[in-house]
Parts: structure tokens; sequence; C-alpha cells
């Protein structure tokens, strides 16, 4: 029998379907969720409370990388940013910034399209804005970008202060293992190379604890 | 009509026990609780919101308020002094108390180490400021998570805790009566999955952190109203740790 799995994320909504345990992934734009006729097994996320069963996003993104044991799992999203640690399999530390989620995704989306920027040429930069909040960081590249600056540099030097609040956030260790849509954003993958090893583990993190914790239930 | 005794924090029980002589009937107002007042605009925006609970609570029943007791000593924060200048300015018959001292204070605390639901066990506490019944009837129900700090604006994030769930900090001791006693306050359990919480602005956040880190416990630093994610993290805390 089929099952779904959501994540369901202020912009953007990733699925799992298993079928015959074969799985499946895909992401669309969370407006479009409305269009699907699918009865989600376990949903998560700030958009996901209309599943059978809604599961909090650090226990899911728990289940999905338990098996992490070395370094901080991050997931870092449109809207917030949420990491966890284990230690020896058993959970040790987590934290939910929940405050300045302007300083995330949804704020970079939105530079690259207000100054027609391509995400793919975007070039990291060790130059950095201390970015303690999306608003703080807008006026410094508005700043910069009227006195000459490059919107692609600008926007990179902003990423870089995403990708060293993520470091001092998740407590500066060795290793992040890196969840979300940022994975795909090879700008702040380097960025965030530049404090520490990174390891990306992609989009799917939280369907996969989904899934995890749907076959606990179910054992 | 002036019907009413107001306060904040914990008033000296000297004071208590006199005012309740002198003014029999009165009712008491606990300025601390958030009533959903409407905003005075005294205090700025960003501000603690206990302080701002109390302002807007005394201008909201002025007209009711016969007096209000004012701790301003270690017992209460630095904020209390100014808010009584302020508040006698603006026509408030106000009478100070510090209560500092350890002369009163209970070995037990039955209610914080209930099985009562936790907010219940808060609102009890606060309550007895005033009221002083007897609980020792409670029994004591072993630990698995605690609650350390203040009674917190938003009550509702109390109600993600456990039955379970011990009260630690400033509010046991007041449970205690001894709401100046940095040893209590700081008392702690190894090993008990702990949530360390202070109102934002408020400078307990400093020992909230600090104890947070050295417990391995969760760290909220929480204004007016408590977020969505605010509460999926206490809530996931509570159940990964």
């Amino acid at each position: 029998m089929t099952k779904y799995f959501l994540d369901a994320g202020t912009t953007w909504s990733k699925i799992l379907k298993v079928e015959e345990n074969e799985k499946e992934y895909s992401v669309i734009k969370t407006r479009d969720l409305k269009n699907l006729n699918i009865e989600f097994e376990i949903s998560t996320g700030h958009s996901g409370k209309f599943g059978k069963n809604y599961e909090n996003e650090v226990v899911a993104l728990s289940y999905g990388a338990k098996r992490y044991n070395d370094g901080v799992i991050l997931d870092l999203g449109s809207r917030d940013a949420k990491w966890i640690k284990f230690n020896d399999g058993k959970f040790q530390d987590m934290d939910w910034n929940n405050n300045c989620a302007s300083a995330t995704g949804a704020t970079i989306e939105m530079l690259l399209k207000f100054y027609d920027v391509e995400v793919e040429k975007l070039i990291p930069t060790k130059e950095k804005y201390s970015v303690t909040c999306g608003i703080f960081g807008l006026e410094k590249i508005m700043d910069d970008i009227s006195n000459g600056v490059s919107p692609n540099l600008a926007i990179s030097k902003f990423i870089t202060g995403i990708a060293y609040n993520a470091y001092n956030f998740t407590k500066k260790p060795n290793k992040i293992y890196l969840s979300g849509g940022f994975c795909e954003n090879k700008c702040f993958v380097e960025s965030l190379k530049l404090f520490t090893e990174v390891v990306l583990l992609g989009r799917y993190m939280l369907v996969e604890g989904l899934y995890n914790i749907y076959l606990s239930q179910t054992k | 009509m002036k019907d009413t005794i107001a306060f904040w924090g914990y008033p000296h029980p000297e004071l208590i026990k006199k005012i309740k002589e002198e003014y029999k009937n009165a009712k008491w107002l606990d300025l601390d609780i958030d009533f959903g007042a409407k905003n005075s605009g005294i205090l700025p925006e960003n501000y603690c919101s206990v302080m701002k609970n109390i302002f807007n609570n005394a201008i909201l029943n002025k007209e009711k308020i016969i007096k209000i007791l004012a701790p301003v000593g270690k017992d209460k924060c630095d904020c209390a002094l100014f808010a009584v200048e302020i508040l006698k300015d603006l026509g408030f018959e106000i009478e100070t108390s510090v209560f500092e001292e350890k002369t009163y204070k209970k070995e037990n605390c039955p209610i914080s180490t209930s099985s009562l639901p936790l907010r219940q066990k808060i609102e009890l506490i606060t309550k007895n400021i005033i009221e002083q019944k007897d609980y020792s009837h409670l029994e004591y129900k072993e630990p698995t998570a605690a609650f350390w700090g203040v009674p917190p604006n938003d009550l509702s994030i109390l109600e993600l805790f456990p039955n379970t769930t011990h009260v630690l900090g400033w509010t046991r001791c007041v449970e205690a009566m001894a709401p100046f006693d940095l040893e209590l306050e700081q008392y702690c359990m190894e090993g008990i999955k702990t949530v360390f919480f202070a109102q934002t602005f408020c400078a307990k956040n400093e020992l909230a952190k600090y104890l947070a880190n050295k417990y391995n416990g969760l760290y909220i630093d929480m204004d007016g109203f408590s977020s969505n994610s605010t509460r999926a993290k206490i809530e996931a805390f509570l159940r990964l740790r």
C-alpha cells in the first residue's frame, strides 16, 4: 500500500512516497499542496498541519538523522534554523531559532529576485556582514550596493554572515551535517566550510524521519 | 470605589498580615499577571512583559486600588525601584517592602513537588502569597522533568509539561517563602530534564542560560506570548532529552 509523508515548509514542501519499500522523493511549492489529492500518513513543518498525524519538526529531524553521531545536524530552511546533536545514539543537545527567522532562506530568495541575481553565479567570499537579523542585513546590503558594490558580492557577503551565524548558533562544532534547502545553495555551503567541516544530507531528512517514526509505530 | 489591594512579587509577610487586618474586606490583585489589560504605553515597547503587566493592570484598575504593595529588595528586580517612583508620580499610594531574610523559609515545597499539572502548581504558588493555605497534604511525586524560572507571562506553555514536573528557581523560592534565596534559586536536579525559562529583558536570563548549560537543559527566553516554534522546541526537548 502506498504511504505518503510530508514536510511542508513555508515556501517548499518535500514529499516522500513509499510503495513496496521503494522510495520516491519530490518537492513542490507549498502553495500548490492544496491541489494534491493525497492523504499524508504523517506530516511536519510550519505549513504541514493537515496530515492525519502531525509531528514536531525537531523530532522528525532527530528520527531522520540519528545515525550521524559525530557532529551537529543542522536543518536550515526558508524560515528558521534548528539543530540537534546525538552522543552514542542518545539525544544530547538542540536548539531552534525562531526569532531571527528572516535571516534565512526566504530572505535570500527575496534578495536574489529583487536584485535579479542567479544563485548559481554567486561566488563565496570570506567577507561577511554581521547578520544579527535579516532586516539589519538588508540595510547593509543596500548601503554597500549604493556605494558601488555589486549585488552579487553583497549577497555573497550576506550569505557568509548567515553561515557564520549558523556556525555560532550550533555552538561552533567541528562538523555540521547540513539538511534542508540550503544544501543546494553552493555559495552557502562553501561559506559554511570556511568555519567547519560540512556534510550534505539533502532536503529530505525530515520526511525520512517521519517514515522512521511510522516504521517504529507500526512494528 | 476603592476596594482593592494590589501587589507585585512577594511583599513581606508581615506587611501582608498588617494590610489584611487593616483592610479586612479588600480584594487582592496580583499585578504581575497578564489579564489582557490595554497597553498603558508608559513603559518602552521593548521591555519586560511582567513589568508592563504591572503598569497596565495598575492603570486599568486605578479607581479601585487602595494601595500597591511594592517589593523593592533583592527579592524583586531593580525595575521595581523605578516602577515605585513612576507609580507614585501617577498618583498611586505605595507601600514598599523588602523580603530578603530567610527566617520564614520552609524546608518542604509540597506544591512544587506534587503531581498537580504544572500550570496549576504555579498558579497555586502565586495565589498562596496572599492566601497562605497549607498544602502539606499534597503527595511528593518523583520528577521526570523540571521547570526553572519565574511564572511566565504566557502560562499556557506550562501545559506542555508532564504532571511529574517539579518547580524550581524563583517560583520554588516563593513557595518556600524565601524569594531572595540565591542558593535555593540555583538548586537543580542532575539528570532531570529541565527547561530554564526567563522573560525577555529580565536579568534572570543571565542565570537561566548559565544553568541550562551547566545542567544540559533547555534555555528559553520568551517575550509576551509563545510562538509555535518555542512551543515545539519545548515539546521536542521534553520528548527527546
